[in-house]
């Protein structure tokens, strides 16, 4: 029972970081119809900011909490506005195309700046581990599935309520509606690529310190992404949420009671399953055709 | 005979090619031999994707995992079944013509992102699965493979590598080339290109994708069991998810869109690192840029750079292309040509008697909205039978029903006496049923006559596949089907721009060109889709009397949506209006709208005002 219960909670923590990227990616796509598959990158450049911040500078984690956001957010705004938006009129292949290799050219950047296999980070608190009963957990892995999923959910807040939100709300569901409204396009796609990036960075910093900073990241965190916003259909912010955090528990879960094969397995598995079997998301509900 | 010549010289020259740099390289030292060997061998990748991601606009990224799986299965045959090298070849392109299909027939279902993301997770379990089976594959260390021996020869030095690699390489890039020049590679295009068209004529887009996954990955898996020999092992982590990515840049650098594209872009790429080797460390990422750069700047890759190059020297040469305007005939020699069409094929299913099209009882709801209510339409043989109604009277939607693009909730359509509810939209064509669209669905970069020659409707993937056969030796049916469409061609007008492509032309004439593809099967009914919406007066008239020419000459049924009164006034004999999903008038055209209800549909309500 006990160990069921660690399970819950690792599971939990791992996929409020998975939570985080997957909200990012359907930021940008909701605001501005990409499918990003270069946040995998976003994701590792962040952790290895706050790798230099923390390691390097020796500052405090909050500064990497604060700054790296900034940082990728500033970085997917000026990928945004140099390649993509040359491509605004182009097909989805070229977009598409276009991310997934502008992705590679992030964690290439990364493996030639810093070229060792994996570099790994203190964790963000130290402390003796909280002991219920035979359920033991340590205070990084509590800090990080809370600051992940306060993270998260301050995101969709954003995204819901605040004026920035509405804005790209307003593109997603009308770019000349939006438009004529005296909203600019490129304005808005410029925020949503830089709001996309900061939780990218974001998730980056969460996660540096548990699964250590090496190319595979960003594989993995696009994968995690990815698997996260189809459970949660792909256009919703509370489905991406709740998403990563199912993929976190079944991920745990696999590795817990099945194999480490599994682990590695389960992500992909799950997506082709939610794919074939519920393609618009377990969590939305069907869409009404307007006529 | 020179014609005929070129046409099989176009079809050889990349093999021939191929063995070309193969006798070069064979001339050279032995370091060269081996760039030259894994330059021909990553060819067979970059024509092989031309077909998937170019061609079909596929994006894969499971290359590497087909790959491995050649290699593996190569590798296990000779080394398990201790079967010869030759044969271990065939296992490798069968296990990956296998892979093809049991990665395509779940992933044709999506499209962009998400087929991208089926591809991934093929190649992330293919992956897994050769690390976890140990027993089998030898896991995250591998596989021993053995040098192969070709009727007793071992090929083990890298002149014998070349001259392997290099005859087996031209070997299996000539059926891809005969596939991609020919009919199949044309019809993958027009899919990509404008998919409700191509299914209007008979092209299945799952029939196509899968062709295209199989194919594709079959050759693919045959380069990997090709090359495996020479690395003397097989570990999972070479085929791991960035090789894929990196082969995907193959036809992208190359150029996507011609089979030189991904012979360039493979021979090209796959030796970079060996050429380069001081900036190994940067190639990935000039690979990136590369790619990044190719799609903002050159979308037509490295081919579309050389022969924009050799144009420039050529310049002088080049004939100028015809004007796109249409020689206005007399309604006289209009009728003649479209007479001069070859006749229509002996049809045995005719149902006596029976309507063209019968509409019965059809309804269609979303949500609360009824758009069609309870509808019937008769459009007796040889008619010209005209729909109108306001905006958001539901003709849409009942002629999307009528057509089978979307489903009735209740009702019956049927065409000379056959029930088409059973009848999926693509066999359509066959049942001598034709349509054109509002928005022109014509495939802008097929010429004018390779547009048409999709309107004959013979698209099935087996007969094209046929088809792409004979137009490579020239076959009977080749001279048949080209008088077919240069009839149709010229009995709208457009002969003299059949080589033109079909986004170049005019609106006017992509309208007619969508004509043309209609007629070419000499179908018996066409359902027109508002036929003049964006054209000018003078042209919906020369429109009207071009259909009037194909009703009377050809006698073909015509059932047409429009909204232009005037237009379906002086065409129709025939005319149905529709308002708020319900038919309220239906006669004798000028009657119908003079009638005070049908007026007050459209303007208004007097009294009201």
């Amino acid at each position: 029972m006990s160990e069921f219960l660690m399970v819950i909670i690792g599971g939990l923590a791992s996929g409020a970081v998975y939570a985080l990227v997957a909200i990012g990616v359907v930021v940008i796509h909701k605001a501005t119809k990409t499918v990003n598959f270069a946040h995998g990158g976003f994701v590792l450049l962040g952790a290895f900011a706050a790798y230099l911040i923390v390691v390097q500078l020796g500052w405090t984690y909050w500064a990497a909490y604060v700054i790296v956001p900034l940082l990728i957010g500033a970085l997917a705004m000026a990928i945004e506005m140099a390649i993509l938006r040359p491509l605004r009129k182009a097909d989805l292949f070229t977009v598409i195309t276009a991310t997934i290799f502008i992705g590679i050219g992030l964690s290439e950047t990364y493996r030639l700046s810093y070229n060792t296999e994996i570099l790994s980070m203190p964790k963000p608190i130290a402390g003796p581990p909280f002991v219920f009963g035979e359920v033991i957990l340590t205070p990084a892995q509590l800090w990080v599935g809370a600051g992940a999923l306060a993270a998260g959910l301050i995101g969709l807040l954003l995204f819901s309520h605040a004026r920035i939100g509405r804005s790209m709300r307003a593109m997603a569901s009308n770019v000349r509606g939006a438009t004529l409204c005296g909203y600019s396009v490129n304005q808005v796609y410029a925020l949503a690529w830089f709001m996309g990036g900061a939780l990218a960075g974001l998730a980056g910093v969460f996660a540096g310190p548990s699964k250590g900073i090496s190319p595979d990241l960003a594989v993995a965190m696009i994968t995690a992404g990815f698997v996260g916003a189809v459970i949660g259909g792909f256009d919703s912010l509370r489905g991406a949420l709740l998403g990563g955090l199912l993929l976190g528990l079944a991920e745990t879960f696999a590795a817990a009671y099945v194999s480490s094969a599994m682990k590695s397995a389960i992500s992909f598995l799950l997506l082709f399953v939610v794919l074939l079997w519920r393609p618009d998301g377990l969590f939305s509900e069907r869409k009404i055709r307007d006529v | 005979m020179s014609d005929r010549l070129k046409v099989v010289l176009r079809i050889a020259l990349p093999s021939l090619a191929i063995l070309l740099l193969t006798l070069i390289g064979s001339l050279l030292s032995s370091y060269w031999q081996y760039v030259f060997t894994i330059s021909i061998g990553a060819t067979i990748i970059g024509v092989a994707l031309v077909m998937l991601v170019g061609y079909a606009r596929c994006i894969t990224i499971a290359s590497g995992a087909m790959m491995a799986i050649g290699a593996y299965a190569s590798a296990l045959a000779v080394l398990k079944m201790g079967w010869s090298f030759p044969l271990a070849l065939l296992v490798g392109l069968a296990f990956g013509a296998l892979a093809g299909y049991v990665l395509a027939v779940p992933a044709v279902r999506f499209r962009s992102h998400n087929l991208a993301m089926v591809t991934l997770v093929f190649q992330e379990v293919v992956i897994i699965f050769l690390r976890e089976a140990k027993t089998l594959t030898g896991g995250a260390e591998g596989l021993n493979v053995a040098a192969p021996v070709i009727f007793g020869m071992v090929v083990k030095s890298d002149i014998a590598n070349l001259l392997m690699t290099g005859v087996a390489s031209a070997a299996i890039i000539l059926p891809l080339t005969v596939l991609l020049y020919g009919p199949f590679g044309k019809n993958l295009r027009a899919l990509a290109a404008n998919e409700v068209g191509a299914r209007a004529f008979g092209i299945s887009p799952r029939n196509y994708m899968i062709a295209a996954f199989v194919i594709s990955s079959a050759a693919i898996a045959f380069a990997g069991a090709i090359s495996a020999p020479r690395f003397r092992i097989v570990d999972p982590d070479s085929y791991g998810v960035l090789s894929s990515i990196f082969m995907l840049a193959y036809p992208i650098i190359g150029g996507m869109n011609s089979i030189w594209g991904g012979l360039m872009g493979g021979g090209v790429l796959r030796i970079l690192p060996e050429v380069l080797r001081p900036l190994a460390d940067y190639l990935e990422l000039i690979f990136c840029v590369l790619v990044v750069l190719t799609v903002m700047y050159f979308p037509g890759g490295l081919v579309e750079l050389v022969s924009r190059a050799v144009a420039k020297l050529r310049t002088g040469t080049n004939k100028d292309s015809p004007p796109d305007e249409v020689v206005l005939d007399s309604a006289d020699t209009r009728a003649a040509m479209v007479r001069a069409m070859p006749p229509a094929m002996p049809r045995t299913d005719e149902a006596a008697g029976s309507p063209a099209l019968s509409i019965e009882g059809l309804s269609k709801s979303y949500g609360a909205l009824q758009a069609v209510k309870r509808v019937s339409i008769e459009v007796g043989a040889g008619r010209l039978h005209g729909l109108m109604g306001p905006n958001g009277a539901g003709k849409t939607t009942l002629f999307n029903m009528v057509t089978g693009f979307t489903g009735a909730d209740a009702g019956s359509v049927s065409s000379f006496g056959r029930d088409l509810a059973i009848v999926p939209v693509e066999q359509r064509v066959g049942l001598g049923i034709a349509r054109t669209f509002q928005h022109v669905a014509v495939f802008p970069s097929l010429s004018c006559f390779d547009n048409t020659i999709i309107g004959l409707g013979r698209n099935p993937v087996r007969a094209t596949m046929r088809r792409s056969l004979e137009a490579a030796y020239g076959g009977a049916s080749v001279g048949e089907e080209r008088d077919a469409v240069m009839a149709a061609l010229d009995a709208v007008g457009l002969k003299r721009l059949a080589l033109q492509p079909a986004g170049s032309l005019s609106l006017g004439n992509q309208r007619r060109l969508e004509i043309a593809r209609a007629i070419v099967s000499r179908p018996r009914l066409i359902l027109l889709d508002e036929p003049v919406s964006g054209v000018g007066a003078d042209e919906a008239g020369h429109l009207r009397e071009l259909l009037l020419a194909i009703n009377r000459e050809l006698g073909v049924t015509m059932f047409i949506i429009e909204h232009n009164i005037g237009f379906l006034l002086s065409l129709c004999d025939r005319l149905t209006v529709m308002s708020y999903g319900e038919i309220i008038a239906e006669g004798e055209p000028n009657e119908v709208v003079s009638a005070q209800h049908v007026r007050s549909a459209y303007f208004g309500d007097k009294d009201a005002a």
